[in-house]
């Protein structure tokens, strides 16, 4: 059966320290000025002294049925073997028809390298070697767990067994691969 | 097109070589799974210990063609799960950035101008060698002092001093924890109590903000308590991210005593504190009795804000969860005056819980001293030994300008290697007990991380000779005369780092890389070549910190091999070991006198006249003034990392917390400019209108409003907390950080 790479954010268990986002500008060389992932703040919400606040990672969400895919003209957009929303810098001409058709907002033209790129679950560098993505690996709440959806005895299966696990705008259809679970957030 | 933008820059930024460049348009790629192969054995991997900040977490630095281009938690290393926070992880952007100094650097004009000169670390060893000759001729060898934020260094920067003949060595302490080490040295003897947060079932924390203040294993316990269902109670006058994960308890600032002693009190007259524990390990309880018998409920909510039958709650939950619960001892702890009696009060209302040497308790450290009376334990450690023996110092001729060892009174609770840094500039200012008149500062910016910021250049400028030994031109450096520029910990060696907690825990630091800029040195070298320079060779007995850290280790029977390999040494099989772990009734030793918890503490009473804490009434703000409270924010270190590139970009400046209907009544809206106004002294700054905060307070992160010009990303953005605090000492030679009030209006 293939793989279906998934992420799952704890959203109570994230305290927006953004140590994920700094590991992933150095493990991708993300542009100064320029992120594939960043952790806001939302909130607070509420009136002193009866308010609430948590962070939510946003990064591209992996989608399984993908309108930047669908629009790229180059096909450099594309979903590699295991399922990964990809962008081949190669084949990218840097038209932005992907940055406009993420629901999202979670892709940006590369500073240097003048092609669409975003979060690869990082690909290339770790996950295709076993490893978990940079974000994950670093992340000092805890919040971040990463696997393959379809293996039963995986943790991010096992964690979504027990907790529901919210898409982000489920209904654009885009199916996407990370799940934010709010169980617990106050 | 943006496509020709492409073929600007490498896929994979310097040094990178998985794509090769022809001329236009034609690129060979490499095939992607071979190009990872390869890039993943160009990596090679150099543990060492993390120094973005200093809580000492151990790292993985990686390292491709001579470069850092990552840095990770180390990956066998159960304390952090691997991770390291923002900080930690933005090492590279400190190391190759080019507004480190480079050179040493020689004032050339006034103090405060800006202008300096390079020169060679001959020269700037002579001029300061020079200078400091003559204040010892002119003024004694007490007329230096020297202030570092405590680092395994010092042992070479205060050799520099005690070679002198001056007393005057001082660490950041007292900007920080002093008031609480002063406390656990009265209660238990010695300050190496930690808390075993992952254990807890119920944790209360007044002010401490874990999230925000990161120290990696201690967000992972207290995490981890939440996680399994724990409880987690935050007092704070501000919401902090810590409160956000918990239940918020906006108490009134400078008020956290009250609630400390109403607690004893419920707990007292309910009968809710483990009395064969206080019978069996502590001396003086009667003495807190006594002390809390009129601090009611009642009485706390006056003074708090929280309601009494609040209090009584938390407290009844609290001790339900004894002796598994643990109540905050605190981590920057100088709020007030009495701030230490507010930490006493804490560890004792915690003994009440029997929550010594127990999992999700307090315990003592457990360096192999404290093994040795455990015959199964003993044989898992042996300590570190000194890297060198130097001669005797000469004995200074005066004693300390802040009374530090002075019996019978609060100097004598001082503890000695901290000393109450906040009396130096009143030393200069005044000439007593008698002037300053150099000052070397290493690692330590008393510019921004002292209060008075004017009043610390006033005195800076008094000076015969001001030295500052750091990696950026920061704002004492550029009101210093000589600015010494040190290589960040990717570069260099260190003495042995112990981190010792319920095992022990050695760790290294060893260069990565070598030096980017080639006229930076590691401190202990630079102190060594300085010592040579004034003819104090005989203190620095060794050739090298490699020699050094080989004597060091071998004491404990490791070789330096063995731990460049591995980073980190934990004893092989060891569990983590509490006192009471198996039997309550387990003799449970504090480092006192007489082995007890000091409830009462005769030295206490002997230095300040109150060995059993007093509650003091500190005054709430008036109607249009606000308290002003400041902390810690997770992407910066105090005054350390504003200028580091990356961490500038994630969060370049601050605001002012200020509440919505306090704002609402002087017309001010979200992104204002304001003045802030602490009569004496006024600061600009924006607002940030909101929720989280108490009507009668503000708050702003610490560390922005920088002074120095050369640190171009970190200068003159934000608020310079520290420009509105007077230089006030507290009881115990603590700054003190919470009892100023403000104004605000807009600009």
């Amino acid at each position: 059966m293939a793989k279906h790479y998934a992420m799952a954010v704890v959203v109570a268990k994230c305290i927006g320290c953004q140590a994920c986002t700094v590991a992933c500008k150095f493990q991708n060389n993300v542009p100064e000025g320029q992120y594939r992932t960043k952790t806001p703040v939302v909130g607070p919400k509420g009136t002193f002294p009866n308010v609430s606040m948590y962070f939510e990672k946003q990064a591209c969400q992996m989608c399984q049925n993908a309108p930047c895919v669908e629009v790229c003209p180059t096909k450099a957009s594309h979903y590699n073997e295991a399922g990964v929303v990809l962008v081949d810098v190669d084949k990218c001409v840097g038209c932005k028809y992907c940055l406009t058709a993420c629901p999202y907002d979670a892709r940006f033209i590369n500073k240097d390298t003048g092609a669409a790129d975003k979060c690869t679950f990082c690909w290339e560098a770790r996950v295709s070697k076993g490893q978990v993505p940079a974000c994950v690996s670093t992340c000092v709440g805890g919040a971040l767990v990463f696997g393959d959806e379809k293996d039963s005895n995986s943790e991010i299966a096992k964690l979504l067994s027990k907790n529901k696990g919210e898409v982000r705008k489920e209904e654009f259809g885009t199916r996407p691969s990370i799940y934010y679970i709010f169980e617990g957030v106050k | 097109m943006k496509r020709r933008d492409f073929l600007k820059g490498a896929l994979y930024g310097t040094g990178g070589t998985m794509i090769a460049f022809g001329g236009f348009g034609t690129l060979t790629k490499l095939d992607p799974k071979k190009a990872a192969a390869a890039e993943q054995d160009a990596l090679s991997t150099v543990f060492s210990t993390c120094e973005m900040c200093t809580s000492r977490c151990t790292v993985a630095l990686k390292v491709k063609n001579g470069k850092v281009v990552k840095a990770e938690g180390h990956p066998n290393d159960a304390s952090t799960g691997g991770s390291i926070c923002a900080r930690g992880n933005a090492a590279p952007s400190l190391l190759y950035d080019p507004e480190r100094i480079k050179k040493p650097m020689l004032r050339t004009g006034e103090r405060g101008d800006g202008k300096f000169k390079e020169v060679s670390w001959e020269e700037a060893y002579s001029y300061i060698a020079e200078k400091l000759k003559n204040v010892q001729k002119q003024y004694g060898g007490e007329a230096l002092a020297v202030t570092s934020r405590v680092n395994p260094n010092d042992i070479f920067f205060r050799s520099i001093a005690r070679a002198m003949g001056s007393p005057n060595m001082f660490s950041h302490e007292a900007t920080c924890p002093m008031t609480r080490t002063v406390a656990l040295e009265a209660t238990f003897g010695n300050p190496y109590i930690g808390a075993d947060y992952g254990n807890a079932k119920y944790i209360i924390t007044n002010g401490r903000n874990f999230f925000e203040g990161i120290h990696v294993p201690m967000v992972k316990g207290v995490m981890k308590s939440i996680s399994n269902g724990g409880k987690l109670v935050v007092l704070d006058p501000r919401f902090s991210v810590t409160a956000a994960k918990g239940e918020w308890v906006p108490i009134k600032g400078a008020t956290d005593l009250a609630f400390i002693m109403a607690m004893a009190n419920v707990m007292i007259s309910e009968n809710l504190y483990d009395k064969e524990f206080i019978a069996q390990y502590s001396v003086g309880f009667d003495k807190w009795v006594e002390a809390v018998k009129d601090k009611t409920p009642a009485w706390a909510e006056q003074e708090t804000g929280i309601p009494k039958d609040k209090i009584v709650q938390i407290t009844r939950d609290f001790a339900k969860a004894k002796p598994n619960c643990l109540l905050e001892y605190g981590w920057r702890t100088p709020w007030t005056g009495n701030d230490y009696q507010l930490r006493r009060a804490i560890m004792i209302v915690n003994m009440m819980m029997g929550n010594w040497e127990v999992p999700g308790g307090y315990f003592r450290k457990k360096g192999a001293a404290l093994l040795k009376p455990y015959p199964e334990l003993q044989q898992y450690a042996k300590s570190l030994g000194g890297g060198m023996v130097q001669p005797a110092f000469p004995k200074p001729a005066k004693g300390r300008i802040d009374g530090t060892g002075i019996k019978g009174t609060p100097g004598q609770v001082i503890p000695v290697p901290d000393g109450a840094v906040g009396q130096i500039p009143e030393s200069i200012l005044t000439g007593k007990p008698y002037p300053i008149k150099a000052w070397m500062v290493y690692r330590f910016n008393p510019v921004i991380s002292m209060p008075e910021s004017e009043r610390v250049i006033e005195a800076i400028k008094k000076l015969d000779l001001m030295v500052t030994c750091d990696v950026y031109m920061t704002d004492a450096a550029y009101y210093s005369d000589v600015v010494l520029p040190e290589c960040t910990y990717m570069e260099r060696y260190d003495p042995m780092i112990d981190n010792t907690g319920l095992t022990p825990k050695f760790q290294i630091r060893q260069p990565a890389v070598p030096v980017v800029y080639p006229d930076t040195k590691p401190a202990w070298q630079i102190f060594k070549e300085l010592g040579e320079k004034m003819g104090y060779g005989q203190y620095f007995p060794f050739k090298d910190m490699e020699e050094y850290l080989t004597k060091q280790l071998a004491a404990a029977g490791l070789t330096l091999a063995e731990m460049k390999e591995k980073g980190f040494w934990v004893p092989p099989g060891m569990k983590p070991f509490f006192m009471r772990g198996k039997d309550p009734k387990a003799p449970a030793p504090t480092a006192s006198a007489d082995q007890k918890i000091q409830i009462f503490s005769e030295e206490l009473e002997e230095a300040t006249k109150q060995g059993i804490p007093e509650y003091k009434h500190y005054p709430q703000p008036e109607n249009g003034k606000f308290r002003f409270i400041q902390g810690k924010v997770a992407v910066h270190t105090n005054a350390g990392t504003h200028n580091v590139p990356v961490l500038n970009e994630l969060m370049p400046t601050n605001t002012l917390w200020i509440n919505s209907v306090s704002a609402g009544k002087l017309g001010i809206k979200e992104g204002d400019s304001i003045i802030i106004s602490a009569g004496k002294y006024e600061h600009k700054g924006i607002a940030k209108v909101t929720e989280g905060i108490r009507p009668d307070t503000v708050f702003t992160y610490h560390g922005f409003g920088r002074i120095s010009p050369k640190m171009t990303r970190a200068y003159g953005k934000g608020i310079n907390d520290n420009k509105l605090i007077p230089n006030e000492l507290g009881e115990v030679g603590n700054v003190v950080s919470s009892t100023t009030f403000v104004t605000v209006r807009k600009a």
